[in-house]
């Protein structure tokens, strides 16, 4: 499960694909991209980690913060909403403008629901993952025999 | 022609999906439940009016309302990709229990209540019953042994080591 | 009183707030984490029955009101809805949820709760608020999909094999349901361009008669399937017995019943004269659904089985009542949804005090066998006299809930002329009779069983006022339903006169509409038209 190539291409490819993720992410609301995708192309980077390094040592780096990711994601959501009802309804989309150089960027309610997204869908995308990789794990392992007592 | 192709691809995806699900294995099952899934994505997908080449992003300035009818409807999109949202989650959540079920039970099959038909009177030949009940003999005893499972979780020990 | 209409965002809004604050603790150290998510669920559970009770004194004195999310304009934006029967299931759901919830303290074990049970409560109550309040039918898909999710993680919370097991089943036949739910709204979206339900009613009735079968029948198998009527409750029996006792009550007092509102919601806004033109259909289903309910708890060997088989054998009354609900009769057009609505409330209470009571069986005793237990009303007096009354109440004693409910929807079907569901209906009222005098012998009469109680080490002795408090509230709210029955008439009647109301409904939500259009509402479609000359020359 922890072979040298492997692992040297998880130690080079997985920030990229987070980077990726992140791109995907920032150019969601107006171009193809956004939260969901952003998530999964997120999860598919710790998926690389999982293979490369096996789900326990995954687990040990990012197992504890998977749940409250999606508690994390879910109140960023709700505030979203509640931002909105400022500007005068609940998930009223706003945004705040502003230049930098000669660019326009443009941050939001929306955006931050997105970020919400984001988060749930790799703290349940992951969850999932190290379930099915230790399962697998557990399979690929040969069985312990009773009667023998070896294992 | 498109339309009537799209509806046609719908059709036998459903047919299929149907068949899978039927069959035994659990495997075929998720198969199954995926091609219904993309079935019915697809219906919405053919809501839309289907426009090549035209996907509805427009550009921030010069939109008008005369260019509506020129773009693809984006609404079904919207709803198709709220959907796959949504069956990706029960797909993986089904996923993950199947596999629990298989490592629990060392079998692809359910047991239970089809626990009667594999053991005694199966209609497939040759078909490997892995899933054997401990003194399985009748309903009432699967039952005792699905309720013993609840409150004693015999096998809850045996998982992965 | 009048109230803002963003408070309509508040009943999907709280229960998502409080559940995500306890999923924030999850990495905390597990005692601790147990009681910061039980704290959070108290909370949300508290607020959300104070809402919802604001809710219900709002719409009784007749408000209604609509908010669209986002401010987006109604037919584009997602509209939210409220009405007497709305907020009269936001009440059901919410008193339920907090009733359960002492219960579920005292007695969840460890590992479930650890795994986060008590977030998972709130966000199943937030996808039931949600398919409640919303007034889109695809966001009504997504709430579903929301509420089964949750239902998912419960029901197989624990992992054992045959919870895994049931699970399977629970969750490929709903998604079959939930499939047909989305194949509905997309099929909505195509033929009349909108899934807006205000939109879709008034576009409705121009639509050709085959749009409208479609859509329907679409409609009716994707509820009926959540609502477990006749040809597609069998995820029902095979999973309800796994999960924690609690858990199934939880399921009995929510689940089945959503499929039922969105019946009631969806069939008399979108298509009333459907309702007429499908009526043998609907009382077919009823009846074979009280029927088949009622024999296959003959057949069940444990206390939880028995009792979902019951729920089967209840949901065919609701069916019934919403089959005569827009048939013309002496009581007026709407009534028997009325009493249906009211053998909801009562359905909820009484399942679940009897789900209840049998799982503060189960857990003393560590088994709903029903040849394993007996001789309990001597161990647990309290609890077999409440399951008793409960009974009765499932029955259709005097004077209970269930006495009024039946009663009404018996009185409403003789006017409506359909004589053979009513005798079938008697007749299953007197087979759930022997069915719970049965299970009531097994358990409680006769001599103690010489099995050793307390097998799990679970069993909640020094919780006697958290178990029986929650069973005994529930049954004196039947008890209350059944003395009281003429403010709790005037109560289901004001929601079921407002369901009905099409145009009043998209009045609310999209007051933008031309006068035409709320014309063509009240206007029958000529495919009823047979039926209106039939019923003017007779």
């Amino acid at each position: 499960m922890t072979e040298i190539y492997l692992r040297l291409v998880d130690l080079i490819l997985t920030p990229v694909i987070m980077l990726i993720a992140i791109m995907l992410f920032l150019r969601g609301h107006d171009l193809p991209g956004g939260g969901f995708i952003a998530g999964l192309v997120f999860a598919a980077a710790i998926e690389l980690t999982i293979l490369a390094r096996g789900a326990e040592a995954t687990r040990e780096r990012y197992g504890p913060w998977m749940t409250p990711l999606i508690g994390v994601g879910l109140s960023l959501a709700v505030i979203a909403g509640l931002i909105g009802v400022y500007g005068g309804g609940f998930f009223h989309g706003m945004w705040i403008e502003f230049y930098v150089g000669g660019d326009k960027l443009k941050l939001g309610t929306p955006q931050l629901f997105d970020l919400g997204v984001m988060l749930v869908v790799i703290g349940m995308a992951i969850t999932y993952l190290l379930r099915l990789s230790e399962a697998a794990e557990a399979a690929a392992r040969p069985l312990p025999t009773k009667e023998g007592g070896q294992s | 022609m498109t339309a009537f192709m799209l509806a046609l691809l719908v059709g036998v995806l459903f047919a299929c999906g149907a068949y899978m699900i039927m069959l035994r294995g659990q495997i075929k099952l998720v198969l199954g439940l995926g091609l219904i899934t993309h079935a019915v994505n697809l219906a919405l997908f053919g809501t839309g009016a289907l426009k090549r080449g035209a996907p509805p992003i427009v550009p921030e300035a010069g939109a008008t309302a005369a260019m509506a009818s020129q773009f693809a409807d984006p609404l079904p999109q919207a709803l198709i990709l709220t959907a796959i949202v949504i069956s990706f989650g029960v797909t993986a959540f089904i996923v993950v229990l199947i596999y629990r079920r298989d490592a629990l039970t060392g079998s692809d099959l359910a047991p239970g209540e089809l626990a009667t038909v594999i053991n005694t009177a199966d209609p497939f030949a040759g078909f490997d019953p892995r899933a054997t009940l401990p003194e399985a003999a009748d309903d009432y005893d699967i039952l005792q042994y699905e309720l013993d499972e609840v409150y004693n979780r015999p096998e809850a020990e045996v998982v992965y080591e | 009183m009048t109230l803002h209409p963003t408070v309509l965002a508040l009943p999907v809004a709280i229960p998502l707030i409080f559940g995500a604050l306890g999923l924030l603790f999850q990495s905390v150290r597990p005692t601790r984490r147990v009681r910061i998510q039980q704290t959070f669920t108290g909370i949300g559970l508290g607020a959300n029955l104070v809402l919802a009770l604001i809710f219900l004194v709002f719409t009784l004195s007749g408000g209604r009101m609509a908010y669209q999310m986002g401010l987006w304009p109604a037919p584009f934006g997602i509209s939210v809805y409220l009405d007497a029967l709305t907020a009269i299931m936001l009440t059901m759901v919410g008193l339920l949820s907090v009733v359960i919830f002492p219960f579920a303290l005292a007695t969840m074990d460890v590992e479930r709760a650890r795994a986060g049970f008590f977030p998972l409560m709130l966000f199943l109550l937030m996808g039931a608020n949600g398919a409640f309040i919303t007034g889109d039918l695809f966001n009504l898909y997504v709430f579903y999909e929301v509420l089964l999710m949750s239902s998912f993680v419960m029901l197989t919370l624990g992992g054992t094999p045959s919870q895994i097991n049931g699970g399977i089943r629970y969750v490929v036949l709903n998604l079959m349901g939930s499939m047909m739910l989305l194949l509905a709204a997309g099929i909505t979206y195509g033929t009349l361009g909108t899934l807006n339900m205000a939109h879709i009613a008034v576009r409705m009735g121009q639509a050709p008669y085959l749009v409208q079968a479609v859509i329907a029948g679409l409609l009716l198998i994707a509820f009926g399937a959540k609502a477990a009527t006749f040809p597609l409750f069998f995820w029902l029996p095979s999973s309800y017995h796994t999960p924690h006792p609690v858990v199934t009550a939880i399921f009995s007092g929510v689940l089945t019943k959503i499929g039922m509102y969105s019946l009631f919601r969806t069939f008399p806004l979108f298509f009333p004269w459907l309702l007429n033109d499908w009526q043998p259909m609907l009382m077919t289903v009823a009846g074979l659904t009280m029927v088949i309910g009622v024999l296959g708890a003959f057949a069940q060997p444990t206390i939880r089985r028995l009792l979902s088989f019951h729920i089967i054998s209840q949901i065919g009354y609701m069916v019934m009542g919403l089959a005569v609900a827009m048939t013309p009769n002496e009581f007026g057009v709407g009534f028997g949804l009325a009493l249906a609505i009211l053998f909801l409330m009562h359905n909820q209470l009484v399942k679940t005090a009897l789900l209840l009571g049998g799982a503060a069986v189960e857990l003393e005793m560590g088994t709903g066998k029903l040849n394993e237990l007996g001789g309990l009303v001597k161990k647990m007096p309290v609890q077999a006299t409440l399951f008793l009354i409960a009974a009765f109440s499932l029955a259709g004693f005097p004077p209970t809930s269930g006495f009024i409910g039946k009663l009404g929807l018996l009185e409403v079907t003789f006017s409506a002329g359909q004589w053979v569901i009513a005798a079938v209906s008697v007749v299953v009222s007197l087979l759930t009779t022997m069915s719970m005098i049965r299970l009531w012998q097994y358990v409680f009469w006769g001599k103690p069983h010489r099995t050793q109680p307390n097998r799990s080490g679970r069993a909640p002795h020094n919780a006697m006022l958290m178990t029986t408090g929650p069973v005994a509230i529930l049954v004196a709210l039947s008890l209350l339903i059944g003395v009281a029955a003429q403010p709790a008439l005037d109560m289901v009647q004001v929601a079921a006169s407002q369901a009905i109301d099409r145009v009043g409904y998209v009045q609310v939500v999209n007051p933008e509409l031309t006068a035409t259009d709320l014309q063509s509402l009240q206007e029958l479609p000529a495919a009823n038209a047979w039926r209106t000359a039939e019923s003017a020359g007779g």
